[in-house]
């Protein structure tokens, strides 16, 4: 054989370092609660947190809600902002990148719109839509719009042009090398945009429901500070953290899924 | 000296037939159209009332612009409460920075503090800033060290993700030549990784202040008694639109001035960035 086989062992101190340091994250966490350094009014200990969760799946006390009708009203919510804006901002980016005309149309209102932040939307949408699912998923709708135009349009802009020139010359139409050469070739910035966008749409979610809202995992954050349970504001806020890094893993697999065939 | 043959045609200019076409696609031409068209509409519908009376309209805008610098709201004027929010963003923007660029640093260049930080930090990353909103008032109260605790927590993560990635994507030949010139480690980390890495690490701070304003206006709605998000929200509770749009043009004026801020420092400090055309 005229190569070794190489084999790579891990050190042992780097499989154990972050374990050690999950464990002591959780250990000083529940040890500052259980030796009394920071009392129960301001925090909950992890394992308080756990029970409420349990307990919460079966009770729907003191906030009027269980917990799967909250995570179910946020995906809701979310999901229908964010379809919504796929479905709008990714066409938009790449007729905006390809057809001048779209582009000097729509610019000049996107870069007027893009700098408020969605939050700043939200009194406004209280005004149009009061405090329902309407006037949320214009929020997140708001939210993931932007990063869904940029990418496309990048993402077109970006094409090679050696290819745009050779359908050129092969006769192609403007809208024939639109759509053959500019979407194929702008998809992995698109998809790009779907993860950004995604968690634009999470955080602003959480921002609409701690304002204006009577269900939903960001109402159960505010109602647990309201009535002073830190730990149904942890359970909150771990819920909102765990549902997004769960929709994050779904929508990266869908992505390998469906850009199986295009190089990154 | 010769003359060159064609001198004197380089000198006549040569100028596009003005046709109906070339108008139509002209830029500026389209940008003006489709502003006129926006604010056009938006007085039409403010006019006619057709979303009811929750729409002001542009010019009654920037009157209550006007009227807010020109009197004082809960003890502020429009400039205190733009400064307000403005000052709670630099101050949390600045500690975070501080700690999460170095830390991020450390954490590309050591893998023993990664192996200890990265866990802790991948544990806390999916949660949105926002949420701390009610923790940070039950730890901190409703004054300015929740609303600047909510800023640093929003603005640590992508600090520190890009000054992560920003050293872990630096492309190993700098680091050959480095070495082929005779480079010890702590010329690698000098010479090589912080130059390549100031780029990234600059994109990172223009994504977190876009979340700081975020998280700014979100703890302000949430409880304040000045800052723009109060502005907004005073406006809501009093049913004055104007107020609201005002407000919100103010907010973005001042995340426009406070990005541009950013841009503008990134050019002095590191010129060897290459532009990337886009939006």
């Amino acid at each position: 054989m005229s190569f070794a086989e190489v084999k790579i062992t891990k050190e042992p101190l780097m499989v154990i370092l972050p374990i050690l340091s999950i464990v002591a994250f959780f250990g000083i966490w529940q040890s500052l609660l259980s030796f009394g350094v920071v009392p129960s009014s301001l925090l909950a200990s992890p394992l308080q947190v756990l029970k409420l969760f349990i307990a919460k799946w079966t009770q729907v006390n003191p906030d009027g809600a269980l917990l799967t009708t909250h995570m179910w009203t946020s995906i809701q919510e979310a999901f229908t902002g964010y379809i919504l804006a796929l479905l709008v901002g990714i066409p938009l980016g790449l007729a905006m990148g390809w057809f001048p005309i779209v582009e000097g149309l729509a610019r000049p209102i996107f870069e007027l719109i893009r700098p408020i932040p969605p939050i700043a939307w939200i009194p406004l949408t209280i005004f149009w839509f009061g405090i329902g699912i309407p006037g949320k998923v214009f929020i997140i709708w708001i939210a993931g719009i932007v990063p869904c135009v940029i990418n496309s349009y990048v993402g077109v802009k970006m094409t090679n042009p050696v290819l745009i020139q050779m359908a050129r010359t092969y006769g192609a139409s403007n809208w024939q090398i639109f759509i053959k050469i500019c979407i194929p070739s702008a998809l992995p910035m698109v998809f790009g945009a779907l993860q950004i966008a995604l968690a634009y749409c999470w955080t602003n979610l959480v921002g609409a429901e701690l304002l204006a809202a009577d269900n939903g995992l960001g109402f159960m954050i505010t109602m647990g500070r309201r009535l002073a349970m830190p730990d149904m504001v942890l359970l909150g806020m771990a819920m909102v953290g765990l549902t997004g890094a769960v929709i994050g893993v779904i929508i990266d697999a869908v992505e390998k899924r469906l850009l199986a065939g295009i190089r990154r | 000296m010769t003359s060159i043959a064609n001198e004197t045609q380089s000198a006549k200019k040569e100028r596009a037939p003005i046709t109906v076409k070339a108008v139509l696609t002209n830029k500026w031409f389209l940008y003006a159209v489709s502003l006129t068209f926006f604010f056009g509409l938006w007085d039409y519908v403010a006019y006619k009332k057709i979303l009811g009376s929750s729409l002001a309209r542009p010019l009654e805008v920037v009157n209550y612009m006007g009227y807010m610098i020109n009197h004082r709201l809960a003890g502020n004027s429009l400039w205190g409460h733009a400064w307000a929010s403005t000052r709670r963003i630099l101050i949390g923007f600045s500690i975070a920075s501080l700690i999460a660029v170095p830390l991020g640093l450390m954490m590309a260049l050591n893998k023993y503090v990664n192996a200890i930080v990265k866990p802790i930090f991948d544990l806390m990353k999916p949660m949105p800033p926002i949420a701390w909103i009610s923790i940070s008032i039950l730890w901190f109260g409703i004054g300015e060290p929740s609303k600047v605790f909510i800023i640093i927590i929003g603005t640590f993560v992508p600090c520190l993700l890009n000054a992560y990635n920003g050293v872990r994507l630096v492309e190993p030949e700098l680091y050959d030549v480095v070495r082929v010139l005779g480079g010890n480690r702590r010329d690698e980390i000098f010479q090589v990784c912080f130059p390549a890495a100031f780029p990234a690490i600059f994109a990172g701070l223009q994504i977190s202040l876009s979340v700081a304003w975020t998280c700014v206006l979100a703890a302000e709605l949430v409880s304040a008694r000045s800052g723009l998000g109060y502005v907004i929200i005073k406006g809501m509770n009093l049913g004055r639109p104007a107020m609201v749009l005002g407000g919100m043009v103010a907010i973005a004026l001042a995340a426009l001035m406070t990005s541009q801020l950013v841009g503008l420092l990134e050019k002095v400090l590191c010129p060897w960035k290459r532009e990337i055309e886009g939006l």
